[in-house]
């Protein structure tokens, strides 16, 4: 019987929610993550066979009663988020939820999508001793009983290795070889450290999903499964007007592979077989996989000129770039928009105007609002993608959803902003089909937040990784002491505050509160009736 | 009173012994590891070995008496983790093959220190990270290589981090080992296919006369197949019960020492680097089912708790130095193996620094760790019996019984006491260092 209810009920679900559930993602772009939705994935494979296993191993998970903010607009006060085996499972109000369901009062609070941080160090998933310690000889010294280890060596673990973007595109450059390759595992995952107390650090922010080595990961804590989510997806192409050999070199690739394109299709066209397939010799992968559509072009550049430039070459052979910087992207947001670019930029940047030019230049504040306003995809990263202790209004990863608060400040709408640090930088990473908003079939990644994610006050209450709880802010060694939780009054069903000093005259709150307790019950006797069924 | 009579009858039987080979130490107190802790204690050792431990046994006339009741007695310490007097140096390689034991140089005045400070049994292992080689357990005492060591091949060290070469380097080992398995299976195939061949020609040609003399005909075959296999009789009877007469092929060097790990005939001591490494090795090792412990080096700032529950699950040993450590970036102390011991791990310490002021210090390291709540049998048990255990010598060292070897070392007073010195140690039944006669 119990088994043919927990049947029942998904199905339930579904046709109560029909309306309720938030509406698909309206943004038109599916050519960015929606192609690479296909992509197949550890992940997604363990939840198809999931579904394929009875029900009744299902795990499920489920923050309620929180205001929704889902990320793609709307916001469900009070509602439900339910998932079952880390993907969300139904989103609603009065869900039924099948027995053994593991519950997340986030009454009071909100529940965003769980952030992603771009270029995020490497630090984050390797921990206090991912880095340095190359030297084996050196290790070996360190390892019998050397003492605690003093060494300056392995105190650059603190050095931010993945940092730098130069250090990146080498690092992208590199593995661009050996993609043929199929190495079997990435080596974010094999590195991946989910005791780091970094971890934390991100997890407090509100961060459940960072790029590390231009892969994406999730932030698990304590297990290294399921933490992958797709590496390379960004490709670095250099493209500066102070190196014409660069243009120079990028435009005969894309012209290569763009004529390669061509005569594939037209040979496909044909459907001769008799025919000979155009040879791919000669022509550049990378570029050729941006064409194809299946990875993204990214560029560093923030000089007007040099936007512009690459504005015209991403309409010129038709794809999307990805502009890194895009410090004066707002004196050319026009084109930008046009050319379907993406900007990740730091609204708190500070550059000069170049004084030689009378025209408008530097920086603004009003950067990312004018872009967006034109149609760019705008998505916010520190100036310091690490976490640096330095301060609490620092410009590290600390204070992501802060700096997504500036632009805000520079006229941004606050649900663009949000998406500047969720579903966007999820597009840019190919992972936008699993995170970045919080809709049914996407992953459960979630964060409860004691006010406004992007207001300075707002501490991360609990963070949800896959529907796991991994983060409970007064169960964290760093955090529990800063403005503790304040207890919540506990209500039996149908118990009102009575004994309570309260004022004599019940807040709306409260009353809400009092009425809600019989609709559990009369849920209980549903439950029962079907059981008796 | 039944073990004093005991003793007694023990000591009545054998009165015609020389005394020069048997001889009676009654000690305050005598730390036995597997008896606890025994005061007023008395121990006789005949032959190298411990004949007898037990509380204020009384000692037979004729048996020569050592009376110390001011000092305490301990098994010798046992160092199953050390490099000391080693001086090679390596990279990450695999290398499973090479033996530390091809690299002790016997005449040397650390092992003499190390000796004096009361460490009786010495691990050595190979140099480097990666795969490294297998490690030799010694005596510190000897003129050559025989002479000290006391077993050989005691474990193969493997270095694993969290990062894609160290994995892989592991991972290509077991694909190679599976490939070998395979090699033995299509061998093995072959090798019963010949068998039939055999017989159906021999059936073939004696079909003439008659078919009752079967069970001969198999003995004659194998009688054939004897001396081609003569050199790898060994193997054969180990493999009788899969199959008599089928030899498996030789494991390339590198593959053999993880075939000998699958088989159980070796053990593995895995150094870790921090706790996520922990999961790395359980992702690589998989469904793998070979023994090994756990070298896990302790640092400031050092996460192993974070894995403590789940080491403790397995009732693995695990290696460590006898430090307090800090939460990483906190003041928080942490009493790592403390912590592991409650979780039901076997705790092993070793000396601080591999060097002899690190022998010498040790056990005042470890006493400190007593302090701030390890257990004190644990902590005993941390640095003989459980480090013997590793070297796979747990049988024959590591604790005052009757048949271990007589390895003691002698303190003024309780070893853990800071100003406690050690007065005297024996080595196999023979004084070695006695503090007197400095």
């Amino acid at each position: 019987m119990k088994s043919r209810l927990v049947k029942l009920a998904p199905a339930a679900l579904v046709t109560l929610l029909g309306f309720l559930s938030t509406p698909a993602p309206s943004f038109g772009q599916e050519e960015g993550g929606g192609e690479g939705a296909g992509g197949e994935s550890g992940d997604g494979a363990e939840g198809d066979e999931a579904k394929v296993d009875d029900d009744a191993d299902a795990k499920w998970y489920a923050i309620v009663g929180g205001d929704v903010y889902t990320g793609t607009g709307s916001v469900l006060r009070g509602a439900t988020i339910l998932s079952k085996n880390g993907v969300i499972d139904a989103i609603g109000y009065d869900l039924v939820l099948p027995e053994g369901t593991e519950t997340l009062d986030a009454s009071g609070y909100r529940v965003y999508p769980g952030l992603v941080a771009m270029g995020a160090t490497n630090r984050i998933t390797q921990g206090l001793f991912g880095v340095g310690l190359e030297n084996p000889a050196e290790e070996e010294e360190l390892d019998p009983h050397f003492g605690i280890d003093d060494d300056p060596a392995t105190r650059s673990s603190h050095v931010d290795v993945g940092g730098s973007p130069a250090a990146e595109a080498a690092q992208a450059d590199d593995s661009q070889e050996d993609t043929e390759k199929k190495v079997e595992k990435s080596e974010v995952e094999d590195s991946y450290d989910p005791f780091s107390e970094f971890m934390i650090y991100a997890l407090a922010s509100g961060i459940t999903c960072a790029e590390q080595q231009n892969a994406a990961v999730k932030l698990k804590r304590r297990e290294i499964e399921g933490i992958f989510l797709r590496e390379k997806f960004l490709t670095p192409i250099s493209y500066s007007l102070r190196s014409p050999a660069s243009i120079r070199s990028t435009k005969e690739k894309f012209d290569k592979a763009a004529k390669y394109l061509r005569e594939l299709r037209a040979w496909q066209d044909k459907g001769e077989k008799s025919a000979k397939e155009p040879s791919k010799k000669g022509v550049d992968t990378s570029a050729l996989k941006v064409l194809e559509g299946e990875v993204l072009a990214r560029f560093n550049a923030g000089d007007r000129e040099e936007l512009l430039a690459i504005g015209r070459l991403a309409q010129t052979y038709g794809f999307r770039p990805v502009i890194f910087g895009c410090q004066e992207g707002w004196t050319v947001a026009d084109e930008l928009g046009r050319a379907g670019a993406f900007a990740v930029i730091t609204p708190r940047d500070r550059e000069m105007k170049d004084e030689v030019f009378l025209r408008a230049g530097g920086t603004s504040i009003e950067n990312a609002s004018k872009l967006h306003r034109a149609g760019v995809q705008v998505a916010i990263v520190p100036q310091n993608a690490s976490f640096d202790l330095s301060g609490l209004s620092g410009r590290d990863l600390f204070n992501l959803p802060l700096e997504a608060g500036f632009a805000i400040r520079g006229g941004l709408s606050e649900a663009a902003a949000l998406q500047a640090i969720t579903i966007v930088p999820a597009r840019l990473l190919g992972v936008d089909h699993r995170v970045g908003t919080l809709e049914v079939g996407k992953d459960m990644d979630a964060v409860v937040c004691d006010g406004d994610v992007l207001h300075y006050q707002t501490f991360v209450q609990y963070a949800v990784v896959a529907g796991k709880l991994q983060y409970d802010k007064e169960k964290e060694i760093f955090f529990a002491h800063i403005r503790p939780r304040p207890e919540k009054p506990v209500l039996d069903p149908g118990e009102e505050l009575t004994e309570e000093p309260a004022p004599p005259t019940p807040d709306p709150e409260e009353e809400k509160e009092g009425e809600e307790p019989p609709k559990e019950e009369e849920g209980g006797e549903d439950e029962e009736e079907k059981k008796g069924e | 009173m039944l073990l004093n009579l005991i003793v007694t009858g023990v000591l009545a039987a054998f009165p015609t012994r020389a005394s020069g080979d048997l001889l009676a130490i009654r000690v305050g107190r005598a730390e036995t590891i597997a008896q606890g802790t025994i005061e007023h204690a008395v121990v006789l050792v005949e032959d190298g070995k411990i004949v007898l431990v037990g509380e204020d046994l009384p000692i037979a006339r004729g048996i020569p008496v050592l009376d110390r009741p001011e000092w305490v007695v301990m098994p010798g310490l046992v160092n199953c983790y050390s490099r000391a007097g080693l001086d090679s140096v390596a990279g990450a390689d695999f290398e499973p093959e090479i033996l530390a034991s091809k690299e002790v140089y016997p005449p040397q005045d650390i092992y003499r220190a190390i000796l004096e400070a009361g460490v009786t049994t010495l691990g050595l292992y190979p140099a480097g990270s990666g795969v490294p080689g297998q490690a030799v357990a010694v005596r510190p005492r000897g003129a050559d290589i025989e002479e000290m060591q006391l077993a050989d091949r005691v474990y193969l060290k493997i270095f694993l981090m969290a990062n894609q070469n160290s994995k892989r380097m592991l991972r290509e080992a077991f694909e190679k080992l599976g490939e070998y398995d395979e090699k033995v299976k299509k061998a093995r195939e072959k090798w019963e296919k010949d068998q039939e061949k055999n017989k159906k020609k021999s059936s073939k040609s004696e079909s003439e006369t008659e078919k009752k003399e079967t069970e001969k005909k198999e003995s004659e075959e194998k009688s054939k197949e004897a001396p081609s296999e003569a050199p790898k009789q060994d193997e054969d009877k180990e493999k009788g019960k899969e199959g008599a007469g089928f030899v498996p092929p030789e494991p390339e060097p590198k593959v053999k020492p993880f075939v000998e790990l699958r088989d159980k005939k070796l053990s593995a001591l895995i150094r870790l680097s921090k706790a996520a490494d922990w999961l790395h090795l359980l992702e690589v090792i998989k469904d793998q089912d070979f023994r090994f412990a756990l070298r896990l080096p302790l640092r400031s700032d050092i996460d192993f708790y974070e894995v403590a529950p789940a080491i403790g699950e397995k009732k693995l040993s695990v290696v460590m130095d006898p430090y307090i450590t800090l939460q990483p970036n906190t003041r928080r102390d942490r009493n790592i193996p403390a912590e592991m011991a409650a979780a039901g791990a076997k705790v092993v310490l070793i000396p601080r620094r591999d060097s002899e002021e690190g022998h010498r210090s040790w056990i005042k390291d470890v006493g400190e760790l007593v302090r701030f709540g390890l257990d004190r049998q644990v902590a005993l048990a941390a640095v003989t019996q459980e480090a013997a255990n590793v070297l796979g010598l747990g049988e024959r060292l590591g604790s005052i019984a009757p048949g271990r070897d007589a390895n003691l070392v002698f303190w003024n007073g309780d070893p853990f006491e800071p100003g406690t010195r050690v007065q005297a140690v024996m080595l196999e039944g023979e004084f070695v260092f006695e503090e007197v006669t400095r």
